[in-house]
């Protein structure tokens, strides 16, 4: 999130775009509640008509996996009918940058498109310069070579009449959603877009949310309160693991995970670390050397020197795509000797999980380090295969639930809070912390006695969490936070700061290149200081008014409630909307009032020191246009990998950058009807805590498919009977839901019929039932390989698996 | 001999009936005894929805006025004085000790915690019409107790406990009224606190006068059958004179009743009276066969004075309390949409077992017992009874010696 | 007493505006899990929407309604709990024999396991079919919510109150009924005009707000007076009755008696005149 989770009682219109807060983030609805009581809008685009569009003043029904053609829709519209916020624009976003004459869109396909490799050359995207080494900018956004005018020239294929009729909405909705969105673009409204899986889950995914970030910055609405991109996160610390780098290209703080050619810390900084050439440009990533020391430091302690590049060469270097589904083919094709699961359940949680489940019986060893006996765990008994078959060994080590634990959960708004053991661990169960620290040291004393190929890696670790039998997991903060390894003298504008060795740092602009600090994650630095742990901090005191709530728990960065806050003021530092001021230049005092700014230079507008905004993006502006995407620089729109209906914009039919793997089928005959997965309230993803939970099966015991009453009838299916659904990856049996909450979508003139699921059932537990993942694809999002979960084929039939 | 071996060569002689009706008891025990062990929700089709069933229905709601007929002819014959009808007295007294009796064994078995029965001597709540019914029950077991004591002790000629009962006698018989007159009508008045549930055809506000009347007339169509019965299968003599009194009295009543009905029905209710086409039916037929149908026959003087007909109308009167009752308690409590209940086969068992029980103690205690024999000439007139002293030439004893 | 509408204002209630539930059944399993209650087994599906278990039961003392259905064309997906309603002067309490329910001063209407005698006539009688009964059990008693006495006596919420994110707000009575008409009259588009439970069986500590026509949710239209006060007005003759019934008939066979004494001694005397003018 931009934002934070109470930020939403700030604003106008909240439109919920592929999410459903109320049913995946109950609490979010104390707050969109409080928008709507003092007049907000809430706006529900979802296939099916939810418990958050119940709530909602305006739904539109979507097919799944055209969410760019109807946020392109309404980017056309909100440029069509003059709604954008046009200082915004103009001095806030890339707008006035021109791009290089060689800039090219034909038919569906951006230029520098390799058919061999499947990839896009994006340097062929670049800004053009000027002499000064600064792009070219057109304040009158009237270059046709500018971002405007070419975001203009692409939009406008987006009609409202061609959008809705690849989207299947009926256009008087989709009118009233655009009319009511789109009046935020003005400075004294606020809007904010609440997405989560219906936007990311496809194999455009990345180019949803770029597309959600385009809207919000034409309306002027990020930066602001009540404003902003907000991705409602899921699991309760999925914004912690990302932020402390659990994906395979990152590592902690978002610094990125090497590469093959970054052969040394020398390459790998200069590949990754931004440079401009105009000084009103902040680039904070110019800062990426003492990151990446710092965070070396802390990895390899004493063993990190200078003269060793700080163990960089300890790190792995990477080539190519470690994504799940990736992994998932290799472990299929026997590649992979071990597996440890901790907290994940890929049998039912992973796509076209019928392969994932085999795959793991290719595994030499697994282990599951859970709460509970997963699908994961029993994959070896699942229904249908002989235990004997399988010869992979499986460990299962019991995990202690959150609160058997201390530790810091990191939610959506980036507040990071402190939470205390409230219980025992039941039984033998461990903390991940613990076996984690078990891991280690065995591992290392394995490579003492054994030796091994390359065992400094794990030998030269700095691992220091306390010798008790459960690790320190206050140890573990404070190094996240980062603390001075000598004695420092640091100069800050006209103070002179005096650390001694073991400082904390207080923040991360004190962090440096040369191995004088550590710190584990930049962005957490600040969060654990001289005044202890901020995250543990309870003050309710809300001096704004507007829910900062400043003192409560911590967020990163530097505690900054709303991140790019420097564009809800005019570049003279005046609150674009003066009713619901974030921050504010006091010029008297020279400093801002309200949130922690981003950066404490003057306004904008101050010539000498004034900064742009978007100061993460090398050219300090909102990327319209984005430079380092794989699929392109503007969103657009291409159909899901199954896919019912012929693209109506352009003869590239998928994303082309995205390889399809053999087991899709587009067979409209076979497989006529759109199959959509997601959640419920009751349920929790895989399953395993809630479906062994009485008090949670009781209210969903049963896997069950949502379908339309037409399709029911056209079906001879009545509500409550057993059903087969079968997609090229293979079938499931589940209850029939027939509701008219369900109805068929109109896609090109044609009628098309859904079949919506959730996912959270499998094998194991109390409540048992098919998983969902039996049916869906791994084709994956271009960029971030998440797979396309929401937009498949599938076909329908009356009567369980006898069917 | 054994005394278990002389009461086993007694039952052997019994007659078949009575033997039948002993396994039936049987069978109701264990019906009783299944439901302790199992639970009500086991063992009955009571649920949720229907928290009250047959035996609410049907041993309590109307068994208590199936009973009323001791106090209605005790009332007639002593203090209205019509002293030919004391040779029904004592049937009906038993009767209504059996009752109640078995009135209270069903709401042992149908309450949820029976061994704190007593509670209700403890707690009161003067707000419940079930605390008033279960205390007046209470009192008026014992006073039917303390009657039906008297043939007890003439048999095992206990005077002096004799003497101290014929003194009570009146005071006994005007409590038993005033006790009677209460929880008849509280048991109607159990239903004014299901003002959205019961349908208008019922629910009113005189809901408890009804009731009351309806157990007068009930306690006297009871007489009516019992005797004729008595006269049928049990060789007692034919008091069909007597009850053609009964029969005389009994459209008054009935009559009385119809108007209050009748102006409650039009007066009195809130809520749509004919929305309900199977209610509509199950009320006419209960106003029509057994309100209407008797007025008529017992109207005409040759009806009441035929045996037949005195039966026939009496168990009119019957058919149409018993549906009244079931009609207040259980089918005009059905909500539109709800399911419908049927008494489950324990419960049923239960409940034939308490009806056979009623039939089978009543022919025992008449056998062993002089209910039937209180007649003056065999009364001890050394006990002094200064109610019912009469000099004897009123009395039917020559009827019964016909 | 329970015949006279003491005066709830102050006790404390209830405000349940549907139009901001979400459906989410926090409250359900809250409840559950406050009050150790066992999970049904269930099927899917015994409800409209998502509803689930078919009703409340010993084990379930709040449950969440689903109505799912269309109106002109539009969708409506609603929802909400169903609880006891806690009412000013309860059904409940008035018809227990042994006097088992009790209004309290704080409001929850709480039940004393101890004393009941398992005779379900409180069942029969709340018009909101609240109480439940242990059927499983050999000798079952009555369940329903507590309104969670143990922790408002303590200054804690209800657990369904704590857990509900957007639609449950506890506060006095006096207070929730004026908020929830300054809610209706703030957007009058989004709430039906009337407050369920402000009047219903004579006023409850649980208040209603809804977008949706009453009817059209499946709320029970109940009488507007409280329902003790319905069999308190037979009941209350109860004592004049005994001594007038008692009385009357007293003097009736007092007089009958003297009657008949007097007609014996007349025919008595005559019989004696009669043998002393002995004609024989
Ligand atoms: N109760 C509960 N809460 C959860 C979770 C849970 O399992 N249970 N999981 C957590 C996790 S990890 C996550 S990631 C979040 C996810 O939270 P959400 O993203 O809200 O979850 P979903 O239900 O998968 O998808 C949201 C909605 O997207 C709709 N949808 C499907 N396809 C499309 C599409 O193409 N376009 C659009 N616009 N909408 C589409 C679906 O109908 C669905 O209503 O929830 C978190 N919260
Ligand atoms: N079809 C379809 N598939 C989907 C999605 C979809 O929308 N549609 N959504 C996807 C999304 S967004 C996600 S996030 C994934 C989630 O997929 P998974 O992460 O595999 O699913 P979970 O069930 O959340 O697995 C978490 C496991 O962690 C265990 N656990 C809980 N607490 C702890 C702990 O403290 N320590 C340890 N070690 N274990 C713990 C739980 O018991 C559980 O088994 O599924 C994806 N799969
Ligand atoms: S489950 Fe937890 S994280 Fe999710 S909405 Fe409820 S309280 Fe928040
Ligand atoms: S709702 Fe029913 S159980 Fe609850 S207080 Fe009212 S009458 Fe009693
Ligand atoms: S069942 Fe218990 S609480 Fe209910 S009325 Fe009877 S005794 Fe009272
Ligand atoms: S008040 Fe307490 S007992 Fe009643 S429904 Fe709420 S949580 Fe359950
Ligand atoms: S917890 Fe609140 S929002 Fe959720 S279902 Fe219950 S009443 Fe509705
Ligand atoms: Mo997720």
């Amino acid at each position: 999130m931009t934002n934070h989770w109470i930020d939403l009682k700030n604003a106008d219109a909240i439109l919920a775009i592929g999410c459903n807060p109320a049913e995946n983030h109950p609490i979010s609805f104390k707050w969109i509640e409080q928008a709507l009581d003092n007049g907000g809008k809430l706006i529900s685009v979802d296939p099916r008509y939810t418990r958050t569009s119940s709530k909602s003043d305006i739904y539109a029904q979507i097919r799944p996996g055209t969410d760019i053609a109807f946020l392109g829709g309404m980017i056309n519209f909100a440029l069509q009918k003059n709604m954008i916020h046009q200082e915004y624009v103009r001095e806030y976003t890339n707008a006035t940058f021109i791009v290089n004459e060689k800039f090219d869109f034909q038919d569906g396909m951006f230029c520098a498109f390799d058919d061999q490799e499947k990839t896009y050359d994006p340097k062929a995207w670049a800004y053009a310069t000027g002499p000064d080494g600064k792009p070219k900018r057109d304040h009158a956004m009237k270059d046709p070579n500018s971002v405007y005018q070419l975001l203009k020239k692409h939009y406008s294929r987006y009609d409202v009449d061609t959008v809705c009729s690849i989207t299947g909405t009926k256009k008087e909705d989709y009118l009233k959603v655009a009319k009511a969105f789109c009046a935020t673009g003005r400075p004294d409204k606020a809007g904010t877009i609440l997405y989560a899986m219906g936007i990311t889950q496809s194999t455009h995914g990345s180019q949803n949310v770029r597309a959600v970030a385009m809207l919000q910055m034409l309306l002027g609405n990020i930066g602001i309160a009540g404003g902003g991109v907000n991705a409602l996160r899921g699991e309760s610390n999925v914004q912690g693991s990302t932020d402390y780098g659990l994906l395979f290209h990152i590592l902690p703080g978002y610094l990125k995970s090497p590469e093959f050619d970054n052969v040394n810390l020398k390459a790998y900084l200069e590949k990754w670390t931004p440079k401009t050439k105009d000084p009103k440009s902040v680039n904070w990533w110019g800062n990426t050397p003492k990151y990446t020391v710092s965070l070396l430091k802390a990895w390899y302690g004493e063993n990190a020197t200078k003269e060793n590049d700080f163990c960089y060469d300890y790190l792995p270097k990477r080539m190519g795509n470690y994504s799940y589904v990736k992994v998932m083919e290799k472990m299929g094709k026997g590649e992979i000797e071990g597996l440890v699961c901790m907290g994940m359940n890929p049998a039912v949680g992973g796509p076209d999980s019928n392969s994932a489940r085999d795959a793991l019986g290719k595994l030499k060893w697994l282990v599951t380090a859970d709460l509970w006996e997963t699908e994961t765990s029993i994959f070896w008994k699942r229904p249908g295969v002989d235990p004997k078959t399988v010869q992979t060994e499986v460990f299962m080590l019991p995990v202690a639930s959150s609160i058997e634990k201390e530790g810091s959960i990191s939610n959506s708004g980036r507040w990071t809070q402190w939470r205390y053991k409230a219980v025992e661990p039941v039984g033998d169960s461990r903390s991940d912390m613990h076996i984690i620290d078990e891991f280690f040291k065995r591992v290392k004393a394995l490579y003492a006695k054994e030796k091994g190929a390359f065992p400094e890696p794990i030998t030269k670790l700095a691992w220091n969490y306390g010798n008790g039998h459960e690790p320190d997991v206050n140890l573990v903060a404070k190094e996240i936070n980062g603390y001075f390894t000598k004695d420092m003298t640091i100069k800050d504008k006209d103070k002179v700061l005096e650390f001694k060795a073991g400082d904390q740092v207080p923040m991360f602009k004190y962090l440096q290149d040369d191995g004088s600090t550590v710190s584990g994650c930049w962005i957490y630095c600040g969060s654990f200081t001289k005044e202890g742990n901020q995250m543990a901090r309870r003050d309710a005191s809300d001096p704004t008014g507007l829910g900062l709530f400043p003192k409560w728990s911590w967020c990163w960065p530097v505690n900054r409630r709303i991140i790019y806050n420097r564009a809800s003021v005019n570049p003279a530092g005046e609150p674009f909307n003066p009713k619901r001021p974030l921050i504010a230049w006091d010029a008297l005092e020279k400093k801002w009032k309200g949130d922690v700014p981003d950066g404490p230079w003057p306004p904008m507008k101050d010539d000498k020191e004034g900064k742009y905004p978007f100061i993460m993006l090398a050219e300090g502006h909102g990327r319209l246009y984005a430079l380092d995407m794989k699929d392109g620089p503007f969103p657009e729109h291409y159909e899901p990998v199954e896919s019912p209906a012929r693209n109506l914009l352009s003869p590239v039919q998928n994303n082309p950058v995205v390889k399809l793997p053999k087991n899709v089928s587009s067979d409209a005959a076979k497989f006529p009807f759109v199959g959509t997965t997601y959640r419920v309230t009751e349920h929790w993803q895989a399953g395993a805590m809630t479906r062994n939970l009485p008090w949670l099966v009781e209210l969903v015991p049963d896997m069950f498919v949502e379908i339309s009453e037409s399709l029911a009838k056209q079906k001879g299916i009545r509500h409550g009977e057993m059903v087969k659904v079968t997609t090229e990856r293979g079938s499931i049996q589940a209850k029939a839901l027939v509701t008219s909450r369900l109805k068929p979508l109109t896609v090109g003139g044609k009628e098309i019929e859904q079949v919506g699921m959730p996912w959270h059932f499998g094998y194991a537990g109390l409540a048992t039932g098919d998983s969902g993942n039996v049916l869906t694809p791994t084709a994956g999002c271009a960029n971030t390989g998440i797979p396309e979960y929401k937009a498949f084929l599938c076909n329908i039939e009356k009567g369980g698996r006898k069917a | 001999m054994t005394a278990a071996k002389i009461i086993m060569n007694e039952i052997k002689g019994y007659h078949r009936f009575l033997k039948f009706m002993m396994f039936l008891v049987a069978l109701g025990a264990l019906a009783s005894a299944v439901r302790f062990v199992f639970g009500l929700g086991g063992t009955t089709n009571l649920n949720d929805t229907y928290p009250w069933g047959l035996w609410i229905s049907f041993d309590v709601v109307t068994a208590v006025p199936l009973a009323a007929g001791a106090f209605t002819l005790g009332a007639i014959v002593h203090c209205f004085h019509i002293k030919k009808l004391e040779p029904l007295v004592r049937p009906a007294i038993v009767t209504g000790f059996l009752g109640y009796s078995l009135v209270g064994i069903g709401l042992l078995l149908d309450l949820g915690q029976p061994q704190r029965g007593w509670h209700t001597l403890v707690y009161w709540n003067v707000h419940s019409p079930m605390f008033e019914v279960s205390m007046c029950v209470m009192a008026y077991t014992t006073v039917l107790f303390l009657e039906f004591l008297s043939p007890v002790c003439e048999r095992l000629g206990y005077h002096l406990p004799l003497r101290v009962l014929r003194w009570l006698e009146m005071p006994l018989v005007i409590a038993a009224a005033a006790i009677s007159t209460l929880h008849q009508s509280s048991l109607g008045t159990f239903f004014l606190i299901a003002v959205d549930k019961l349908h208008a055809l019922w629910y009113n506000p005189l809901l408890p006068l009804q009731f009351w009347l309806s157990a007068i007339f009930t306690g006297l169509s009871i007489i009516i059958i019992e005797a004729t019965m008595v006269h049928r299968y049990m060789d007692q003599p034919n008091e069909s004179e007597l009850l053609e009194i009964l029969t005389k009295i009994l459209p008054w009543v009935l009559g009385v009743y119809l108007v209050v009905k009748g102006l409650s029905l039009a007066f009195l209710t809130h809520g749509p009276i004919f929305d309900r086409p199977g209610l509509l039916a199950l009320f006419a037929l209960e106003i029509g066969a057994g309100v209407i149908a008797p007025v008529v026959i017992f109207m005409k003087r040759k009806n009441r004075e035929d045996d037949r007909m005195q039966l026939r109308g009496a168990c009119l009167v019957i058919f149409g309390l018993v549906l009244n009752r079931f009609n207040v308690s259980m089918f005009g409590m059905i909500q539109p949409d709800q399911k419908i209940y049927f008494p489950s086969v324990i419960e049923s068992l239960v409940t034939i077992g308490i009806i056979a029980a009623h039939v089978l103690f009543f022919v025992l205690i008449a056998k062993y017992f002089p209910i039937f024999e209180h007649h003056p000439e065999t009364v001890d007139y050394t006990i002094p009874d200064g109610f019912r002293r009469t000099d004897g030439h009123e009395g039917h004893g020559k009827v019964s010696e016909a | 007493m329970s015949s006279v509408t003491t005066d709830c204002s102050k006790s404390k209630s209830f405000l349940i505006d549907t139009t901001k539930c979400t459906g989410c059944r926090g409250c359900q399993v809250a409840c559950k899990q406050w009050n150790q209650l066992k999970g049904e087994k269930t099927e899917f599906f015994s409800g409209e929407g998502y509803q689930n278990p078919p009703s409340m039961s010993e084990y379930t003392f709040t449950r969440v309604k689903f109505k799912d259905y269309q109106k002109h064309g539009q969708n409506e997906f609603a929802f909400y709990k169903e609880m006891c309603m806690h009412c000013n002067d309860p059904a409940c309490a008035s018809v227990c024999p042994v006097g088992a329910f009790k209004k309290t001063a704080e409001g929850p209407v709480v039940y004393n396991a101890d004393r009941c005698i398992g005779c379900r006539f409180c069942m029969v009688a709340c018009p909101f079919g609240i109480p439940k009964y242990q059927w499983s059990k050999a000798f079952p008693l009555v369940k329903k919510c507590t309104g969670c006495y143990s922790r408002v006596k303590s200054g804690l919420e209800p657990a369904c109150a704590t857990a509900c994110p957007t639609a449950i707000t506890y506060g006095t009575r006096g207070e929730l009924l004026k908020e929830a008409e300054k809610r209706i009259a703030n957007r009058p588009d989004r709430y039906y005009k009337t407050i369920y439970g402000k009047e219903e069986a004579g006023g409850t500590s649980v208040l209603y707000l809804t977008h949706q026509p009453l009817d059209e949710l499946g709320f029970k239209p109940v009488t507007s007076r409280s329902l003790p006060s319905y069999t308190w007005q037979a009941l209350r003759f109860v004592p004049g009755i005994f001594l007038t019934v008692g009385g009357g008939l007293s003097l009736v066979s007092w007089f009958n008696h003297r009657k008949e004494r007097v007609k014996r001694e007349e025919e008595q005397r005559k019989a004696s005149a009669e043998t002393h003018n002995g004609t024989e």
